[in-house]
């Protein structure tokens, strides 16, 4: 094991979808760049393995294809979880480049024959998701990246970050398979290490049968809430509707082109309950689903045998896109789309954003700034950025804000870390323990507390019940017994859990109110309450605690 | 097990190892050579990295039964 010293303009956390972009935007603003990731940037993050679907308004003449119709449907569907001026500059102004950037890099949004393949569900005014072939958006983003001269740090995972006078000057890390130290001193530094996937108990078993990226488990909202930067949305728990057994994307292709939620009576359930049926919001179905398992009336499905020849065919050839094993999963498992409806399960519960436009994580700026100097943040590890467009505009524009701020420093604003060494030996501490219980015993435990005390139904005395359990389970933290690097990245993984945990039971308790029900649905305060509780939560430290304030979003046309 | 390696096919190139976000393929010494093993199956996220990647078609994906059945 060797301390490896390094030093840039602008340091990465987390090579997803998000950092590669801010690799991009960063290097080609001119800084020099090191982007770090767990895994290798090529395949690594939420859509490592593929991706279909990109949500855009095209302003192709239709009135809901606009930025104007687009944020008013971001208003109707998340009012009060993001302000609509930062996603204006995060998202909006950036959306025309990204979807050329990618085309660029080689892996474009369109169909071969160069048009768009538009579709549309969860409240959407009109068919803004673009679905495309995304099997190889992170090879091509992996390449451009190193094309740019990046230095890339695969299989780094990032334990804390630098701090002086209140400012982020790089961080600290090891290399998960040579055991090597890393101190990388950074002018600028992004937090793009996503939502948070592993910390609710997993209704399939297995908890890295996860929707999203398992190996993300809130790494990057923990170091920067303790480098002092505001957090916020962290109350909401997000959930989607998955196949049963396999935690697979494929709603969004499924719904998109037609597909009819069922329950076990045989009744098209969703178009009883919503006005707008299968393609109403996410959350919507989500919610509306449960209470017809907590009915009694699962198992529920989804039916696509009404789809025509060609929505079928289209359908069987882009499932794939997105989980690239899916195809293979509903073959082994001898479904057919065709001839019956498939049997589908409620998620797991992340921590993510309450939209597909609007997200939860470190609290960013028109910039993508946080509120700590020298720290940005994007994809879903941030507030305002979320889903496959928020990480490819949103990181783009981090990096080039990163770029600019670190670029316009002279110094660093640190130069040493006093204790460095002790530190370092105190985060191998897990592998030269004599004795000690395993990650995952801790971390069963951590999902357990989440999903029975910050759930999908939430009370004030079962949220204090939790974050007292969470406190004592905190104590066991320094017990963990690493057998070699890899448990010791899992063993890192387990304290971030932890905090994401205490963090999320906060903010829930403080939130006296309903709000995109069931991601916070207090039983105590089932009502939305648009007059005061109509914008974000936000999280900051507090000595050794979180302290919870209130930041409003005016509506659109109110002042 | 999901990914199931077939060593007459494999050529012991490591590209598996270097991708699996999971980190869960290492390599191991044999007779033939270093050849990839699954070292973590619970923490396969079935991504599908290691065969779309694989240059020699030697992966294939196999769900388990608890996967399947449940």
């Amino acid at each position: 094991m060797e301390l490896q010293d390094l030093s840039t303009d602008v340091l990465i956390v987390g090579g997803g979808l998000a950092g590669a972009n801010a690799a991009m935007g960063a290097a080609e603003k001119g800084a020099r760049v090191i982007a770090s990731d767990k895994g290798k940037i090529e395949r690594s993050g939420d859509i490592g393995g593929g991706v279909d679907h990109f949500l855009a308004y095209l302003n192709d003449n239709e009135q809901w294809d606009t930025q104007d119709a687009f944020l008013q449907y971001v208003e109707k569907i998340g009012l009060g979880t993001g302000h609509l001026s930062i996603l204006e500059s995060v998202y909006c102004a950036e959306l025309k480049d990204s979807i050329e950037r990618m085309a660029r890099i080689g892996n474009p949004l369109t169909q071969p024959d160069g048009t768009f393949y538009r579709t549309r569900s969860m409240g959407q005014p009109g068919t803004y998701w673009i679905n495309f072939n995304g099997k190889k958006l992170k090879p091509c983003l992996g390449q451009a990246v190193r094309k740019l001269g990046c230095t890339v740090l695969d299989k780094v995972m990032m334990l804390d970050l630098l701090t002086h006078e209140g400012a982020v000057w790089g961080g600290l890390g090891f290399h998960i398979r040579t055991g090597d130290f890393y101190v990388i001193r950074a002018k600028a530094t992004i937090i793009a290490t996503g939502n948070t996937n592993r910390l609710y108990e997993n209704p399939r078993i297995n908890p890295f049968n996860t929707w999203l990226c398992p190996f993300d488990t809130g790494d990057g909202q923990v170091m920067a809430f303790k480098a002092g930067a505001a957090l916020t949305n962290m109350e909401y728990m997000r959930m989607t509707l998955l196949p049963k057994g396999f935690a697979a994307p494929g709603f969004n292709a499924l719904v998109g082109m037609g597909g009819r939620f069922l329950n076990s009576l045989g009744e098209y359930y969703m178009e009883k309950r919503h006005p707008m049926g299968n393609r109403a919001p996410r959350y919507d179905v989500v919610y509306h689903t449960l209470e017809e398992l907590r009915s009694g009336r699962g198992p529920v499905y989804i039916d696509c045998r009404h789809l025509t020849e060609k929505d079928l065919a289209h359908l069987m050839d882009s499932l794939g896109y997105d989980k690239d094993t899916l195809p293979d999963y509903l073959e082994q498992r001898g479904e057919k789309l065709r001839e019956r409806p498939v049997e589908i399960m409620v998620s797991e519960g992340m921590q993510a954003g309450p939209t597909e436009v609007t997200g939860s994580g470190v609290k960013i700026d028109r910039d993508s700034a946080t509120s700590v100097p020298g720290l940005y943040a994007c994809g879903d590890a941030a507030d305002h950025n979320r889903c496959v467009h928020g990480a490819v505009t949103g990181g783009y524009r981090a990096g080039k804000s990163a770029a600019a701020y670190g670029l316009s420093m002279r110094h660093f604003p640190g130069t040493s870390r006093p204790g460095l060494r002790e530190e370092i030996e105190h985060f191998m501490l897990p592998l030269h323990r004599p004795a000690g219980y395993p990650y995952r015993q801790i971390e069963d435990a951590i999902r357990k507390i989440m999903a029975e005390h910050v759930g999908a139904l939430r009370t004030e005395g079962g949220i204090r019940r939790g974050l007292e359990k969470l406190s004592n389970l905190e104590r066991h933290l320094d017990e963990i017994k690493a057998n070699d690097l890899h448990e010791l990245m899992r063993a890192h993984e387990t304290r971030s859990l932890l905090q994401v945990g205490k963090m999320m039971g906060n903010a829930a308790l403080f939130r006296t109110e309903s709000r995109n029900k069931p991601y916070h649905h207090r039983l105590d305060y089932p009502e939305t309450d648009h007059e005061r509780w109509c914008g974000l939560v936000v999280l900051e430290k507090k000595g050794d605690g979180i302290s919870c304030s209130f930041e409003p979003i005016k509506a659109r046309g109110k002042g | 097990m999901p990914p199931v390696i077939d060593y007459t096919k494999c050529t012991g190139c490591g590209t598996c190892d270097s991708l699996c976000p999971a980190d869960a393929i290492y390599m191991e010494e044999s007779q033939e050579g270093d050849r990839p093993y699954l070292k973590y199956p619970e923490e396969c996220w079935h991504c599908g990295s290691c065969r779309q990647d694989c240059p020699e078609g030697a992966i294939e994906i196999r769900f388990p039964p608890d996967m399947l059945c449940i």
